[in-house]
């Protein structure tokens, strides 16, 4: 596009000075002078002063350079012709004339600044969905998931969470039910879990199993198994104290917070695990982040199924209080210590929800004398059976799988963490 | 040399090859990004990123001319968010194949982690494809060919046979891919190949494999003949696996006790002559594959020597043991004044919280702060030492390139990101 003279004018009024042509179509560097003339650069090769291109002040754009060098291509253009410019004089009579160029980098910095201020208002953003929106998400969106589709998903589990707590690898014999004593305690099970399962009217079937761990905790699977430990048992100084944390484990299916937490593990993976970028050291954020959120949620949903269990046991004609009096006494037993994130509001304001919402009254036991009996002693080695139930402290299990412990809701911790309290 | 020097001699030695930037300015920079990218929890980590490319590309000069990248930050935030996009339907649809077919943990597990190796290496052709179109010299763009599905596959499949060899078959798929990625790589219409030996590769770095992994497998065996087997199975067998019986089987085999010593010292001298000698593996390879560039008729050669590359590992040790120091310093200071200042508040909860962000504040920054120290001084470090060691031959061929092909998506910079694979 030519406009005035087509070779180079000499007056000083208008810059010109040695330059480095690329005309983009090859590789060859060409020699040029450059002239800033009025409405654009003229380019003239330095051998034959020909003019080799115009380009207008409209198009330059400045491009990545080193240090003390100038370099200018064309917008619009699919060539990527070059003009490389290092007289300093030149270079400022340039800028002066070409606003598209942004002396200085103001704008580019302006845009920066923009771009951060908005990053920020996106993480407090999120931070705000993570924290509210994400469970009260999975809320809504747990009753749509169907039953079957949750009964798959705890039977997945089950098996990750079976290999983890089996630590003998006892295999069958974990759950006691075999053996004249497994078979009474079996019987004596179904009965008080008859009686609960009638006052609860649950959606779905649930499955109650005693396993031989000595700790103290029960906790539900998605899906309706409900797996009850023989320190349960061992410490329950009666059928109510039973009936009460399995009535709370029951809580837990029937509010399906096995899926809710599910999905609110995914969701809050989702957000800080894939929105969040790839940063050095932002692995650390995100677990925090994460561990954060879940236990706050925790402490609610724990809650909720300290609210159900008291209901149920009260439909049952049971004590409703029991389940507040096996929580303090275990926890006497044990240094409570500080527990921050810990996924369960401190037992004594449990205790004292409970005892709050339950009326104090007599109630007749839930089992017969003979049933209770039978179940204490479920787990107890049988007369000609071979397995033994493992007696003294053991080491608490290895940490369970990140499924696994999401998909439980644990009475007591985490139920591959469970507390031990020394030997019986 | 500062860069105004370099520059003022615009045309260097024909054929050399030379880096002009400042380190002082690239620390700058990235300790800025890093502190950004952070602030933004990662969001901004596409214009660092863009930034970094800049500096390296423009201080890379080759026979007198710059490199220059005109990729845009925009343009890695639209592959991001195109490849979640991809990604996200991608895991849920996984995740529910794989509780529909009742699989538990191992085998999605397995097959899941081979899928995304594959992806991971498609996203790394295709952003390599991103980053030759984004790079021009003398106004013409390289580009890259290729299926990238088929590099995947064959990267997927070299990655095998190497684990199977125990490494010893590195040299020649490494070869082998790296020819592939050449013969698709073109400058305008200068086509380029690769002429590293897989041969050659292979004596420089046997020494180091003979180090690193041969004495552990000699010991192994070694290990082998020691133990009589037939004893150590009958031993096995009759303890039932209990607890205690490991150490009695070494009570009562003492030369299992030796022969265990062993492989451990072996297994330890192994590592430990891999972390000394990994700076010799780094400059042996990286002499290799610039030695190996051909574009056309011209030919890159290395003068890279060993020493340099040890000088630039050393400095990386030197810089992150006074981050440790300073970062242990600072922070025992700040919490003890933090912790005096809350602990007069007597709040249990507030003092576990405080230390807890306080510990999660000093992570980040030592991980921001080593990983910004690894960029600075062996990332820009081995790109400037490779650039200063190298030189062309033959680079008169560089005059008469003509222009061909166009730019590419950012979607494989999009993938990699989302994936975590990806360099600079």
């Amino acid at each position: 596009m030519t406009l005035t003279a087509d070779t180079p004018a000499a007056d000083a009024a208008t810059p010109s000075g040695p330059a480095i042509y690329f005309d983009g179509t090859c590789s060859v560097r060409n020699d040029v002078v450059v002239e800033a003339g009025a409405a654009g650069l003229r380019i003239f090769s330095a051998k034959n002063r020909r003019l080799l291109d115009e380009w207008l002040y409209a198009e330059l754009r400045r491009q990545a350079a080193p240090d003390g060098v100038l370099r200018l291509g064309r917008h619009g253009e699919t060539l990527l012709a070059r003009l490389e410019i290092r007289d300093t004089a030149l270079a400022s009579a340039i800028e002066d004339r070409a606003v598209t160029l942004d002396r200085g980098g103001v704008a580019e910095r302006r845009l920066r600044r923009k771009v951060v201020i908005l990053s920020l208002a996106a993480v407090v953003s999120l931070i705000f969905t993570a924290v509210i929106g994400v469970p009260v998400l999975a809320t809504r969106l747990a009753p749509l998931v169907p039953i079957a589709f949750e009964q798959k998903l705890g039977s997945a589990v089950d098996s990750q969470i079976r290999a983890t707590l089996d630590t003998k690898h006892l295999g069958a014999g974990f759950v006691c039910d075999a053996g004249a004593n497994g078979a009474a305690g079996r019987a004596a099970l179904d009965k008080l879990v008859g009686r609960l399962k009638a006052a609860a009217a649950l959606p779905y079937p649930v499955r109650v199993d005693v396993v031989r761990r000595p700790d103290f905790n029960a906790f539900a699977l998605p899906g309706g198994h409900i797996y009850a430990f023989q320190g349960l048992i061992d410490r329950a100084q009666s059928p109510d104290e039973v009936a009460g944390v399995l009535a709370h484990e029951m809580g837990h299916v029937a509010h399906r917070d096995g899926t809710r937490t599910v999905l609110q593990a995914a969701g809050l993976s989702f957000l800080f695990g894939m929105m969040l970028g790839d940063f050095v050291g932002g692995g650390g954020v995100v677990i925090a982040a994460k561990t954060v959120v879940r236990s706050s949620y925790s402490r609610r949903v724990e809650a909720a199924a300290d609210v159900y269990s008291v209901g149920v046991m009260q439909k049952a004609g049971g004590d409703p209080r029991a389940l507040a009096t096996i929580l303090a006494r275990v926890t006497a037993d044990k240094d409570e210590g500080i527990k921050i994130l810990a996924d369960h509001p401190d037992t004594k304001d449990r205790v004292i929800a409970i005892d709050a919402l339950a009326p104090a009254g007599a109630s007749t036991p839930l089992l017969g004398a003979a049933d209770w009996a039978a179940l204490k002693q479920i787990c107890a080695p049988s007369p000609a059976g071979a397995t033994t139930a493992p007696a003294g402290a053991t080491t608490a299990a290895a940490s369970g799988t990140p499924s696994a412990s999401a998909a439980g809701s644990a009475y007591g911790k985490d139920p591959s963490s469970g507390a031990t309290a020394g030997s019986k | 040399m500062t860069t105004a020097e370099a520059v003022s001699s615009p045309v260097a030695a024909a054929g050399a090859v030379r880096f002009l930037g400042n380190e002082g300015a690239y620390w700058r920079l990235r300790i800025k990004g890093a502190a950004l990218v952070v602030v933004t929890l990662g969001i901004y980590r596409f214009w660092l990123a863009t930034d970094v490319r800049r500096y390296l590309w423009s201080n890379t000069e080759i026979s007198g001319d710059t490199l220059e990248y005109n990729g845009l930050a925009t343009e890695l935030l639209i592959g991001f968010l195109f490849a979640i996009a991809i990604l996200v339907p991608l895991y849920m649809v996984f995740a529910l194949v794989a509780l529909e077919l009742d699989m538990v943990a191992v085998t999605p597990a397995l097959i899941g982690f081979a899928l995304l190796l594959l992806l991971g290496e498609y996203a790394l052709y295709r952003a390599r494809r991103y980053r030759l179109t984004r790079t021009v010299f003398r106004g013409l763009r390289f580009d890259q060919h290729g299926s990238p599905w088929r590099y995947a596959l064959y990267a997927l499949v070299c990655w095998g046979i190497v684990i199977v060899t125990l490494g010893l078959a590195y040299p020649w798929t490494s070869a082998f891919i790296e020819r592939f990625k050449m013969r698709n790589t073109s400058y305008g219409d200068l086509h380029g190949r690769f002429a590293g030996r897989g041969l050659a590769l292979f004596w420089r770095g046997l020494p180091i494999w003979l180090l690193v992994v041969g004495v552990p497998i000699f010991a192994i065996g070694g290990m082998a003949r020691l133990i009589d087997w037939n004893m150590l199975g009958n031993e096995l067998a009759a303890s039932q696996g209990g607890d205690d019986s490991m150490n009695t089987l070494i009570q009562n085999n003492p030369q299992l006790a030796m022969a265990i010593g062993i492989v451990i010292s072996a297994f330890s001298a192994s590592v430990l002559v891999a972390i000394v000698l990994y700076p010799v593996f780094q400059a042996v390879k990286l002499r290799w594959w610039i030695s190996g560039l051909r574009f056309g008729a011209v030919a890159v050669t290395s003068q890279l020597r060993i020493r340099q590359v040890y000088r630039v590992y050393l400095r990386l040790l030197l810089y992150l043991f006074l981050l440790g120091l300073l970062a242990s310093v600072m922070g025992g200071m700040t919490v003890a004044v933090v912790l005096g200042i809350v602990g007069l508040a007597h709040n249990a909860t507030l003092t576990q919280v405080t230390i807890g962000a306080i510990s999660l504040l000093l992570y980040v920054v030592f991980m921001i702060g080593s990983s910004t120290i690894y960029q600075v001084i062996v990332a820009a470090g081995l790109w400037r030492l490779g650039a200063q060691t190298a030189a062309l031959s033959g680079e008169a061929a560089l005059d008469g390139v003509r222009a061909t092909g166009t730019a590419s998506s950012a979607l494989g910079e999009g993938l990699a990101d989302a994936l975590g694979v990806g360099s600079i």
